[in-house]
């Protein structure tokens, strides 16, 4: 009962502070706000754009086939590809929402940025027109307000050596000159108009069919599809490999925010003296079991606001599949542990030193091996049944934070490896709360030189 | 064998020590219930040690200790109020949530502990502080709060060590009513001072520690007779010269007479009456006051310790910590009551 009015305390006293609210509420605060401001903000409709394009074709065959280019139907045909070409890569990298509200309202957003296209019209200048002259035309506003009624917004210059070259030479390139508040989008889809037209006249010049090249170079984009035993499913390559990771960062910062926190409190306690005025009520293995049982909950609360967005949106785009529900009872018993280990150590040194830069010395070896999970997650995650991965699961304090990696990859993890490393976890945490509760009996009094490892592995054995 | 049942406190043949030094050395104790004790030695003597031994914040390495008739501390925590002398607070907590949080670790109910909590802050003068950070409050204001920590829940035995230091006088006299209220409440009383002459005016028994062992257990009113100087002082109320010390010493029964810095000693012959010299003295000399000396407890602890072997440089040691602890109090007036 004493352990648990030490929890409460703890639990508040980290919790209800200004710096773990700012911490761990508003990062997602801001995402979620950002994610409801942002399609608001791309509701905005790109700016119209309408206006003359300039030609000065010197090769005399370019321009028949650019007229093609800026019909209406072809400017519209244009627009409506490269919205289907983001839809298709949309799909691609957040999967199977398919008909799911979200990833329609999406698809609309992509309507709307895509607008309605630009109204353009060519321009016929003589071949050999005095391009410096002509440049003049083109205004300079750097407002789109500024600019006069069917402006001249793009002066291209194609010169015949784009088309016909001597032989060995290389193609001569065309220039576009245009209007500082030309609409990059529009930019974009006149230098590729003006591309494809040289192309054609190239062809055409070859005694080739353009239309019949094009159609031979291009390929729809390939299917991925991956057989499992409950049936065949699209390759979603980004969320196999950010799930995992996401269990891991998950845990990991949960733990450590915890954990740091776990630190600091026992170090102030020491410093500010009122450890003895707290030992005085309670026996040392109650204050150390209150304090990690109160981090526990913090840990709790980041580990429930984080996982709880993450569930949020697995269920908003429909990928609920993608999680065992199994991997989910297993991830929560290496929380636990991942939680109890790191809790111990930070308990054991927090109560060993007296100032929080004496803990960096003792925390220097403990984090080099616990960073190991975050710079194997690729091997890990790409080779899971690794000799290398399979003996790290047995490996406190790292164990827990592998397997829950292992567990989110693509390959099935032998079964007996999850209670076999759940057992070796829960016994590290006997172990190490032994520990701890010996070096914490002991180093809560002490005051002066900050021990090193050896001195705590004294304090183990002496008390 | 001990007696767990009638004392408070009783320790036998305790002994710890850390690395090379030993701060506890063979230690044999009994305080019996509803008893003030005071544990005075200088600093490093070993007193707040046997007090931590006796709360079970650290364990003998030999020995056996019984607390409210219980093999250990921990299993009457809730009956013992302990101020140690590393006491702090937490810096960001409010001082009555701070309170009720201890109190509720003593095992009082939530309503019940706030409600203990105001009535304490409203003895002690701090009724107002009930709201503010602990971090706000005086060094001397902080001092209170702990104090009430360790007695809001009513203890049976409460254990003060080092409870006057950094106080000033008037908060000296606050914390020595407090102390005095909870003793004649019943509760069985130990505080530990290097300040020697605080536990003169405050204990009805003293424990002198010195190298971690205990040189004297005795109770003050065997004290007094123990040690007394048999001397009579004499303070006139006028300019005194040397006639009046030729006054003073031929009053039969007083064996010598001489001056001090205030007026004169009179040192009484082995069969002589005190009340028939000190009404003689009176009638002699025009007196502001004429009384029985008493043996300061710093005089007796140096004696002892000469007694024991003590070298030059360690009574030096000890007079120089006497003087320092008379400075810190900042306690004329202390002194002189304690003359």
């Amino acid at each position: 009962m004493k352990a648990l009015h030490v929890a409460w305390r703890e639990f508040c006293s980290t919790v209800l502070t200004k710096g773990f609210i700012l911490g761990v509420f508003l990062p997602p605060l801001i995402g979620v706000i950002g994610l409801m401001a942002l399609p608001m903000l791309m509701n905005q409709k790109p700016p119209k754009t309408e206006g003359r394009v300039g030609v000065v074709d010197r090769s005399g065959v370019v321009m028949p086939l650019l007229e093609r280019e800026f019909t209406p139907e072809r400017l519209q045909e244009r627009r409506r590809r490269t919205v289907e070409e983001a839809k298709a890569k949309a799909q691609e990298a957040v999967p199977t929402g398919m008909g799911g509200p979200s990833m329609e309202g999406a698809f609309r957003q992509m309507e709307t940025i895509a607008g309605e296209g630009p109204k353009l019209s060519l321009q016929r200048l003589p071949a050999d027109a005095d391009v410096e002259a002509i440049k003049k035309d083109i205004p300079k506003a750097t407002s789109r307000a500024e600019l006069p009624k069917d402006p001249l917004l793009a002066l291209a210059v194609i010169p015949a050596e784009s088309v016909s070259r001597a032989d060995g030479a290389s193609y001569e390139k065309f220039t576009l000159f245009t209007t500082p508040t030309l609409d990059v989008e529009v930019k974009g889809d006149v230098e590729n108009a003006i591309e494809r037209a040289i192309v054609d006249a190239r062809l055409v010049r070859e005694g080739l069919d353009a239309s019949k090249v094009r159609a031979l170079l291009s390929t729809p984009r390939s299917d991925s599809i991956t057989i499992t035993q409950g049936g065949e499913r699209k390759t979603h390559v980004a969320v196999q490999m950010l799930l995992p990771g996401a269990f891991l960062f998950l845990i990991w910062i949960s733990v450590f925010v915890a954990g740091q926190s776990l630190l600091t409190t026992t170090i102030e306690e020491k410093s500010n003296r009122v450890m003895e005025v707290l030992l005085s009520a309670v026996s040392p293995m109650q204050l150390m079991l209150g304090k990690i049982i109160g981090q526990m909950a913090v840990a709790g609360v980041i580990l429930g606001v984080y996982a709880g967005i993450g569930v949020v949106a697995l269920v908003v785009f429909a990928l609920t599949h993608l999680v065992n529900p199994w991997n989910i009872i297993w991830i929560a018993g290496y929380f636990l542990i991942a939680f109890f280990l790191i809790a111990c150590m930070m308990a054991a040194i927090g109560s060993a030193v007296s100032e929080l830069r004496e803990a960096q010395a003792l925390m220097g070896p403990i984090m080099v091996v616990l960073i190991i999970p975050m710079v194997l997650w690729m091997p890990i995650l790409r080779n899971p049944n690794s000799l290398f991965a399979t003996v790290l699961s047995f490996v406190p304090p790292v164990s827990p934070f592998v397997m829950v990696l292992r567990l989110g990859g693509s390959e099935r993890v032998d079964f007996w490896q999850i209670p076999a490393s759940l057992a070796v976890g829960v016994l590290s945490v006997v172990v190490a709360c032994w520990a701890t509760a010996k070096i914490f009996r002991i180093g809560v009094l002490m005051y002066g030189k900050p021990p090193n490892f050896a001195t705590l592995l004294r304090w183990i054995r002496m008390a | 064998m001990i007696r767990p049942m009638s004392d408070a406190i009783v320790i036998k043949g305790v002994r710890k020590a850390f690395g090379q030094k030993v701060a506890v050395d063979d230690m044999d104790l009994v305080v019996p219930q509803g008893a003030l004790y005071g544990f005075i030695g200088p600093n490093g003597a070993g007193k707040t040690t046997t007090i931590r031994i006796v709360m079970s914040i650290i364990f003998p390495d030999r020995g056996e200790v019984s607390v409210l008739g219980k093999r250990s501390a921990v299993e009457s925590k809730d009956r013992i109020g302990y101020l140690p002398e590393e006491r702090g607070l937490y810096r960001k907590m409010r001082v009555g949530p701070f309170l009720a949080f201890m109190a509720r670790l003593k095992g009082i109910d939530g309503p019940a502990a706030t409600r203990q909590v105001k009535e304490w802050l409203h003895r002690v003068g701090l009724a107002d502080c009930f709201r503010k950070r602990c971090e706000e409050l005086s060094k001397g204001m902080q001092q209170k709060v702990q104090f009430i920590a360790a007695v809001l829940h009513k203890p049976d035995l409460l254990i003060l060590d080092e409870p006057f230091s950094g106080l000033d006088p008037v908060n000296r006299r606050l914390l020595r009513e407090l102390i005095d209220e909870q003793h004649r409440a019943g509760r069985t009383i130990i505080f530990s001072t290097h300040a020697m002459y605080e536990a003169e005016q405050l204990c009805d028994h003293l424990v002198m520690i010195n190298r971690g062992k205990k040189v004297l257990d005795i109770a003050m009113r065997d004290l007094w007779k123990r040690f007394d100087p048999r001397t009579v002082i004499v303070e006139p109320l006028e300019h005194h010269d040397g006639a009046s010390v030729a006054a003073l010493s031929g009053i039969p029964g007083v064996a010598g007479a001489h001056e001090t810095r205030t007026g004169f000693d009179l040192k009484l012959a082995d069969d002589a009456d005190p009340a028939a010299v000190m009404s003689s003295a009176a009638a002699r000399v025009r007196a502001r006051r004429v009384e029985l000396k008493r043996v300061s407890v710093e005089e007796v602890f140096i004696d002892l310790v000469q007694q024991s072997g003590g070298s030059g440089e360690e009574i030096a040691e000890i007079r120089s910590a006497i003087e320092q602890a008379r400075a810190e109090a900042g306690a004329g007036v202390s002194s002189g009551e304690a003359g």
